[in-house]
Formats: C-alpha cells, structure tokens, sequence
C-alpha cells in the first residue's frame, strides 16, 4: 500500500539577519492510511516548521528551499534543478490556490501548538468552527452547525449547543485544545497534523484528550501526524515514530522496535530521560548538554556534541537515516555510524572523542569545555558523504 | 451589565471629573492678569460705570462666594452672561457649537476613512512600492502643522485657482431660505461641502497619518498571531482573513488612540477656525481670552472638557463592542 504523505529530503530554512536557520534540513517520513506517526525531539529541533511545511504555511523570512511533498498523487512540494544546479519549484506544484481550495483544511488539518492563541478572541467558538466546516465540506451555515456541535459534543464539551455562542477566553486550555481537535476533525480531512497539542495541558487531561483522539482516530479513520517531546505520549499512542534531532531525523520505527530496540543514541538518551515508575527521580538521566543552535549546525553528525558514543569519524560524516532493520522488523531507520555494516564506515577502529559527555553526569552539565569538540570542527565531510 | 448601565455608569463617574474640570478652568480664568471690565469698558471709563458692571456681573464679590455660585449655577446649566456679547454663556455656545463638531467629526471621519484603507494595504503589501509610498504620506502629515496645511490650501485653491470658498462654513441642515445662493436643500449640501473639504482636510490630514501607521503595525501584528495562521491553514482566502479574521481585531489599538488623540483635535480646531474664519467654538474661545471675557473662557473651556469626556466615554463603549473580552462589568 502507498503511503497518503510522502515527504522527502525536505528542507525550511529561515533567512535571518544573524545568518541562515537550517530549521529543517533533510527529513523524509512516510504516512500511511489511519496511522498516527510520532515525530519527537527536543525543544527547537523543527518539529513544527516540518509540520507547518507540510502544508506549505511556512512565513517570512522562512521558506521550503528543498525537497519533496507528495500527498495522494499531488505534489505540495517539488524542486527542480538545472544544469547550474539552481533550485527552482517544480511547475507539478499545486498552486496556492490549489493548496487552499483542495488541501489545507479539506485534506490535511493542523492544530497548532498554542491553544491559547489559536482561536480569534474577537468572534465565539462556534462561528469559527461553522465557518471552517462550511468552507471544507461545501454544506450550508446551519449543516454546518449542527456539525460542529455534533463533533464538539464528541471531543468531550459539556452542553455543546450552550457553549456554541461563547467566546475563546470563556473556556479553559483544555476546553480550548479540544476545540481545535474537533475543528480538526469536523473538516474530515484524510490526515490531521496535531503539532503538540496536549503540552500546554495537565497530565489528566492530557490523558483524557488522547484516549479521545485514539477512539476518534479509529472511528474516522483518519491519520495523524503527532508532533511531541513526550516519549510517553509516543508510547500512548502513536504507530511509527520519527525522532528529529536538530533539523534532521535520527531514527524512524515502529513505536515497539524503537523502544525495545533502540538503534540511534540520541533515542537512547530520550528514552533515559523519560521518567518510569520502576525508577526514582535521581536515576533519571536528562540529556547532557543543550541542543546547538539550528543557525550554526556542528559538522558532521548533529548529535555529536552530546553522544556518549561519539567517535572521531562522526565528527566528518553526517549519516542520513539508513535502513538497518533485524530480520523480522519493519523498516528499521537510523542515522548513526554505529551500525558500520550499514554506512561502511570505520566507526570501531576511530578513536572516541571528548564531549560534553565525557567529563561525567554532573560536570558535563555545566562544563564549558566543548569547546575542545568545536575547535576541531574545520574537517568535516559533507552530509551523506558515508555513501562513496 | 448592559450596554446602559455601563454607560449610565460612566455618566456618573465623569461628574467629578467635569467638577474637577470646572475648578481648574476658574481658577486659571480668575488668574489671567488684566481687568476685564477696563477692556469692556474703554480707556478712561466712570467710576460708577465701573462699579454698576462689577456688580452686575458679580465681580465685587470675594473670589470663593463667585466658584460657589459658579459651581451652582453650573449644576443647573446656567454658565452666566458673556461680558463681551452680554448673551447667556449658553446662547453663544449653542450657537457656536454646530460648526465646531461638524468640522471635528468629518476630520476625523476623513482621517479613519482614510487611515484604515490605508494601512491595511500597506501591511499587505508590506516593503512594496506601496508601503514605501504611504510611509512618505503619514510621514509628511505628522510633520505638517495643520495652519499651514490650511493656508497653502487656501492660497493654491481659493486665491489661485479660485475654486474653492476660504471663509466661514455652513451647516447642511441649514434652511436655504437663510443661506445665500442657494435656493434647495441640494444647493445647501453641495455649497456645504465646498466649505467644509479644506478644513476638514487641513483638520484632519495630522490623524490620518498617525492612524494610517497605527492600522499597518496593527494589521502587521494580528496577521502574524496564530489564530490568522489558523484561518490560512483551514483554506481561508486571503481577502476574508484581511476583511474579517484579522481586521477587527486589529482596530482595537486604533479606538484608543481615536479617544487620546480627541485633544489634539480640539486644539486644532481652534487653529484652523481662525485659519478658516469659522464662527465656531473655537473662533470663540481665542477671542474670549482676547476680550479677558471670564464667563465665556470657562463655559467654552468646560463644554470642550464635556466633549473630551464624552470622547472617551464613547472610545470604552466601541472598544467593549468590538472585544468580547471586555465586558461592561468593569467599572464598578
Ligand atoms: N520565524 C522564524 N524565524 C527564525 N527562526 C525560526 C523561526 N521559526 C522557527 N525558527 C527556528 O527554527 C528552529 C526550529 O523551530 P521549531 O519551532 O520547529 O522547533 P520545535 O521542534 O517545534 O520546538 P518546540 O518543541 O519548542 O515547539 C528553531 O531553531 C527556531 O529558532
Ligand atoms: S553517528 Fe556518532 S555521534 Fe552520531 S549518533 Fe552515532 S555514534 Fe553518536
Ligand atoms: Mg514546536
């Protein structure tokens, strides 16, 4: 079966006055019908500007520079090359009407990450639901209506057809979310991009609003894309995961292998600092360092500043994901050098390298001395150089 | 609350704002140097006369028994007799009042009418040749004083080309029985009008320009909020997140300002009546200070502090209007 999204290589960078912001830079992932994908990472890791460019609704001074977007045989994004090795867009590209008449909101929906802001303050709940119905469904204003009480009466608000005529600030955050959730799903789009929507709200909540979304999801069928920090939420209840580690995919697998079989480092260390009831607060292990900024990636692979694993070739080749699957496994994604046979590199005979992680747990935290790792950093070969 | 006790509200909060404003126009009239009946009554005028005026107009009394009997006779409308006229304060006001709020309330009509178009173009076409160009509009109005906006008008448009009248104003609900060279209702409205462009441009073209800045920030602002992006990524087209999604809510920094910048109106109201030669509130007040006519500089003075008031009674009312945010509970 054909995947319904296809994207590919995608890249969004925002032209800044302090340089180029390589938000996303190079991700591929694939999603199927009624699947929900995780994408996971930390805090600035591009989560949202891939969701957002997705749907092309990427804002100055951002801009989709690469790669490809293909959903349901049309192509979102597309570039082609010429002989100069100039990108322009491809001319299969839907037009921006054609993105806003056949995609955005009929096909692919968004929740945004900030439910507080999300809806306008100036006009009730249910208008901006009705109006988002009507101009995705093609049904009249009082269809529409009944619409969209019916689907808020499904994500869970009391006395739906009451709160129809009240405004965004006479609900709570977690009113608000499932709002959005249910503007989602009223428009029956194929796949709904839900960019952390449940981090703003508290944990019982949260868990309410994804079992929800779980019955929802089956009941209609539809896919998701759902972007989070929370390995727990992934765990919950996603099907494939993609874990996204400053612009670039670290690993891709199906949620059970991912956790039980984990094949990129930086997964690893997420999911060590992923609290469990069979550990105490001391044996939580946060990652070490903070993530580089997106505007000055280090060479070579991204990770290697804050790997435990790292070796002095990671340092001069920037893996891209590669298949290295077991033999029973669904496709198996990971981008580290660590799986030599698979990337054809010398990654036992190099030599480890000190970074943020060597100088131990405590020290590691708040010790300056990456600079040993940065210093070094001129030699380095381009990404996807592990191919010849 | 509704709409009416919020305003009923209002009304009784402003009482001693206007006693307040009262007060201070007294005192700062009383203490203008000068004699007003000396200059009502010429050089070298009888004691007698002196003394019947003093006591006709209640000069003679100390300065605290006269606020009292002010503030009295304020309380029940009475503002006392001009010096000058030697009608009711409240006669020559009335008089006066209708070309002063005619020429106030199409300036700032001409200013939001014009601001909000353009504004709003300019934050779409943010940087582009349009932008750039209402950009050096706004800044050349902000920077032109409004006499000389009116003089210039006057000088190219009434002595050169001679085309449009420099003097006085007339009001369109006026009879055309009384109104020379017109002989219908459409006469009246039409000869109105020719009166009223320049002033109402020269009036208002300092708004316009600072309100036509205001709207594109504001517009700037409201499209980049997430729930614009929202809109966009549910298929909205580009004109209705302009026209609805982000338009209102983009004017509520502008009604603020339309109540702040009441005042600057008023003060330039009294500049271009005397540019424009129109018998109006502001011709009045200027000349009363002239004439050291204490009962029509308080009257005038507290009846511009009632339009202030009123002002911004009306900017909290719109502003609860178009936010849903804002209730009207918020006064008690
Ligand atoms: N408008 C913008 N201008 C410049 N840089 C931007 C802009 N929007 C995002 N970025 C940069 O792109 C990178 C990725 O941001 P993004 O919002 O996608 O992160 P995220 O993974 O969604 O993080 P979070 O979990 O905090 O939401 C960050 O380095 C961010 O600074
Ligand atoms: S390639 Fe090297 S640095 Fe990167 S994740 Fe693998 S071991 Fe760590
Ligand atoms: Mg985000």
């Amino acid at each position: 079966m054909d995947p319904i999204l296809e994207v590919r290589d995608l890249q969004t960078h925002f032209f800044t006055a302090d340089g180029v912001v390589r938000a996303v830079d190079g991700v591929s992932f694939d999603v199927y019908e009624e699947e929900i994908v995780g994408i996971v990472g930390e805090s600035g890791a591009g989560k949202s500007v891939a969701a957002k460019s997705i749907m092309r609704l990427v804002e100055d001074p951002g801009s989709i520079v690469g790669g490809e977007v293909r959903f349901k045989g049309e192509t979102i994004v597309s570039f082609e090359e010429d002989e100069n090795g100039e990108r322009t867009e491809s001319e299969e590209m839907l037009s921006n009407r054609e993105m806003r008449e056949r995609i955005r909101g009929r096909e692919i929906a968004i929740i945004f990450q900030d439910p507080m802001e999300s809806l306008n303050p100036v006009f009730t709940v249910g208008g901006q639901l009705r109006e988002f119905i009507e101009i995705n469904r093609d049904v009249g204003e009082s269809r529409a209506r009944e619409t969209a009480v019916d689907m808020l009466r499904e994500v869970g608000i009391p006395e739906p057809s009451e709160r129809f005529g009240d405004y965004p600030h006479e609900f709570s955050g977690g009113m608000r979310q499932r709002v959005l959730i249910a503007m989602a799903l009223a428009c029956e789009p194929s796949l709904v991009i839900a960019d952390e929507p449940t981090t703003a709200l508290d944990v019982t909540v949260e868990g309410q609003i994804l079992e929800q979304v779980a019955d929802l999801q089956e009941k209609y069928g539809t896919s998701f894309i759902w972007v989070t920090h929370d390995m727990g939420v992934v765990a919950e209840i996603c099907d494939r995961v993609n874990v996204m580690y400053l612009g670039q995919m670290a690993e891709r697998a199906d949620v059970d292998s991912l956790f039980h079989d984990t094949k990129h480092p930086y997964t690893d260390a997420l999911l060590d600092s992923l609290p469990r009831p069979d550990q105490t607060v001391e044996e939580l292990k946060p990652i070490v360092g903070v993530m580089p900024e997106a505007i000055n990636p280090p060479p070579g692979c991204r990770f290697h500043t804050r790997c435990p694993d790292a070796r002095e070739v990671c340092r001069r080749t920037n893996p891209e994901p590669r298949d290295v699957s077991g033999p029973d496994e669904r496709t198996h994604r990971a981008a580290c050098l660590k799986h030599e046979e698979v990337f054809k590199v010398d990654y036992s005979a190099s030599a480890p390298i000190e970074n943020e992680t060597s100088a131990g747990f405590d020290v590691g935290r708040t010790s300056t001395d990456t600079g040993a790792v940065d210093a070094d950093g001129g030699v380095h070969g381009s990404r996807g150089g592990a191919d010849e | 609350m509704g709409i009416y006790r919020y305003t009923f509200n209002r009304l009784l909060q402003a009482i001693p704002v206007m006693l307040g404003v009262v007060t201070i126009t007294f005192v700062m009239a009383n203490a203008i140097p000068g004699d007003p009946v000396q200059i009502m009554l010429g050089p070298s005028p009888s004691q007698t006369e002196i003394e019947a005026i003093r006591s006709r107009y209640g000069l003679n009394k100390p300065l605290w028994v006269r606020y009292i009997n002010y503030v009295a006779g304020v309380l029940t409308g009475d503002f006392g007799r001009s010096i000058f006229y030697g009608e009711p304060v409240t006669t020559k006001i009335a008089q006066r009042m209708g070309p002063t709020m005619l020429l106030m309330t199409s300036s700032y009509a001409f200013a939001i009418l014009t601001a909000i178009p353009l504004g709003v173009i300019s934050a779409k076409r943010r940087n582009k040749p349009t932008d750039h160009a209402s950009r050096f509009v706004s800044l050349i109005g902000v920077s032109t004083p409004s006499f000389w906006i009116g003089l210039m008008f006057i000088l190219v448009f009434s002595f050169h080309f001679q085309v449009l009248p420099s003097t006085n104003l007339i009001m369109p609900w006026a009879d055309p029985v009384e109104v020379r060279n017109a002989a219908t209702r459409v006469d009246v409205l039409v000869l109105s009008a020719r009166h009223l462009v320049m002033p109402m441009i020269s009036l208002g073209t300092l708004q316009m320009a600072a309100l036509t800045r205001i709207e594109r920030s504001s517009m700037l602002e409201v499209l980049s909020e997430d729930y614009v992006q929202l809109a966009r990524a549910y298929g909205v087209k580009e004109s209705a997140i302009l026209r609805k999604h982000a338009f209102r809510n983009a004017q509520l920094p502008i009604i603020t300002i339309l109540g702040l910048q009441l005042t600057g109106l008023i003060g330039g109201a009294v500049l271009i009546e005397t540019v424009f030669q129109i018998n109006g509130m502001g011709k009045l007040i200027v000349n009363s200070i002239f004439r050291q006519d204490y009962p029509l500089i308080m009257g005038t003075t507290i009846m511009f502090g009632a339009v202030f008031v009123i002002g911004v009674i009306l900017t909290d009312l719109s502003y609860a209007y178009i936010d849903p945010r804002v209730t009207y509970d918020e006064v008690d």
